[in-house]
């Protein structure tokens, strides 16, 4: 969680009082402490037991400020913490998959990155361990095509750099499928959390799987060399903001789609 | 015994399919399946919260027994991963009792049917196993290893179809055959592409 360190680091230089006159800000150190205090709490005792004075405590702030700052309290915190751990997550998932100059690379690299993170989670952990209730509804049925799409929609613009932005979007959403498998299920074989093993089931199973499906929906123009030898070229049909084969930025993304902001209105409802 | 116990799971399915999982309770399910709350418990000592994973295992187990006959007879590894993929899929959409469960109270159902999904997939990955050996593996693929990743992706395709319409022979075709055998089968060419 590099990120959060250095996101925390930078508040800490400039946290004084002051900083409370701007409680909307979306860049106030005191709303960033407190989020980061309040997956701590979760992280040791979940969602249900987790209070505001807990939140307040730890973030070593009163409680009067944890309310200036959210003045919805528990639940606004709780949606807030959803918010900036979707940002964090796929803000870092645009960063690996925007530098990725071939699309093994951006396959794998996006596969370990998000595997990583969900592993690495600890409030997530704790919840899948002692509050399953709340992360399973998630990934189960239809909340599992909601999951899907959100993430391949997101995805799916990045690999369009090699790719028409249809078959982008089935191998965004197959790529999604496979680390939502392994992060449910952990294998003992395969730890997509480890860039060789990721690697090793991208070239055995998901690049000739590209491979057939693009010849299987466009007999006539097997043409797909620029993925083969990972030069990067960009497909002519790729989406705005990529054509030109630089590297796209999450923001930009994240711009292009307000299907984002609506799923991460959902999952905030759902953790209050 | 195994008559008594398939009796009341029987009994607490219908009781869940009317009243859902948090309002069955042992009485209703004793007095569906026509035998004392007594005999209930020396089958079930962990009494309510044993039979509702109980008859959520049982439910399961059933619906792979019918998904185990529907691919039965087919002939080639293709066939089974395209009937079995539909049928499950199919089988899912229209399951009135999995689907109220999951619009009304899903928190009370999914920790067991994850746990479940676990041994499902084990189960899928064995099945496949002789249809993979009988067609032949790429070279360099590890059988355990396609077979366990095979069923994976059945199992993410069969409750979440995504982008694709898994009620269509052709599109179901080209995601088995193309997508997820490609790399898994020795002669991906002799059989890709779906049969119009």
């Amino acid at each position: 969680m590099a990120i959060r360190g250095t996101a925390l680091q930078a508040v800490a230089d400039v946290a004084d009082d002051g900083a409370e006159a701007a409680p909307s800000s979306q860049s106030s150190p005191n709303r960033v402490r407190i989020i980061d205090a309040t997956l701590s709490c979760l992280a040791l005792h979940g969602t249900s037991k987790t209070t505001v004075d807990d939140i307040a405590r730890r973030a070593g702030v009163s409680r009067a400020t944890v309310y200036r700052v959210f003045p919805g309290g528990r639940d606004e915190v709780l949606g807030a913490v959803v918010d900036t751990e979707m940002a964090r997550l796929f803000s870092a998932l645009g960063v690996r998959l925007g530098e990725a100059s071939d699309l093994t690379e951006a396959l794998v690299g996006g596969i370990v990155e998000a595997s990583a993170r969900i592993r690495g989670h600890a409030a997530l952990a704790y919840m899948v361990e002692h509050e399953p209730e709340m992360v399973l509804g998630h990934l189960a049925f239809d909340e599992s095509d909601r999951l899907l799409a959100t993430a391949s929609r997101f995805t799916a613009p990045f690999l369009a750099r090699w790719m028409s932005p249809m078959e982008a979007g089935r191998v965004a959403e197959w790529a999604t499928r496979i680390v939502l498998s392994y992060a449910i299920a952990p294998s003992s074989q395969m730890d997509l959390t480890q860039p060789a093993q990721t690697a090793h089931l991208v070239e055995t199973f998901v690049l000739p799987g590209i491979r057939a499906l693009h010849a299987a929906d466009s007999p006539t123009a097997i043409d797909i060399t620029p993925f083969e030898q990972g030069c990067g070229q960009p497909d002519q049909r790729a989406v705005r903001g990529a054509a030109d084969g630089r590297p796209i930025t999450p923001a930009a993304v994240h711009h292009q789609s307000s299907e984002y902001s609506n799923a991460v209105e959902h999952y905030k409802g759902a953790m209050t | 015994m195994a008559d008594t116990r398939q009796r009341i799971l029987e009994a607490t399915y219908a009781c869940v399919a009317r009243w859902g999982l948090a309002k069955t309770s042992v009485e209703d399910a004793a007095r569906e399946a026509k035998v004392s709350r007594a005999t209930v418990y020396r089958v079930f000592p962990g009494g309510r919260e044993e039979l509702i994973s109980a008859v959520v295992a049982w439910a399961t187990l059933e619906f792979f027994i019918r998904l185990y006959e529907q691919v039965q007879g087919a002939t080639s590894l293709e066939q089974v991963m395209e009937r079995g993929i539909m049928f499950a899929h199919r089988s899912i959409v229209e399951d009135e009792v999995l689907q109220r469960v999951m619009q009304t109270e899903p928190e009370k159902l999914l920790p067991t049917l994850t746990f479940e999904s676990i041994r499902i997939r084990q189960g899928i990955a064995e099945f496949l196993v002789p249809y993979l050996e009988q067609r032949g593996v790429a070279q360099g693929v590890d059988l355990k290893e396609a077979a366990d990743f095979l069923a994976r992706m059945v199992l993410s395709y069969m409750s979440a179809p995504g982008r694709w319409d898994l009620d269509d022979p052709g599109q179901v075709a080209q995601l088995v055959r193309a997508e997820l055998l490609a790399g898994v089968v020795a002669d991906p060419g002799l059989d890709a592409g779906p049969h119009r």
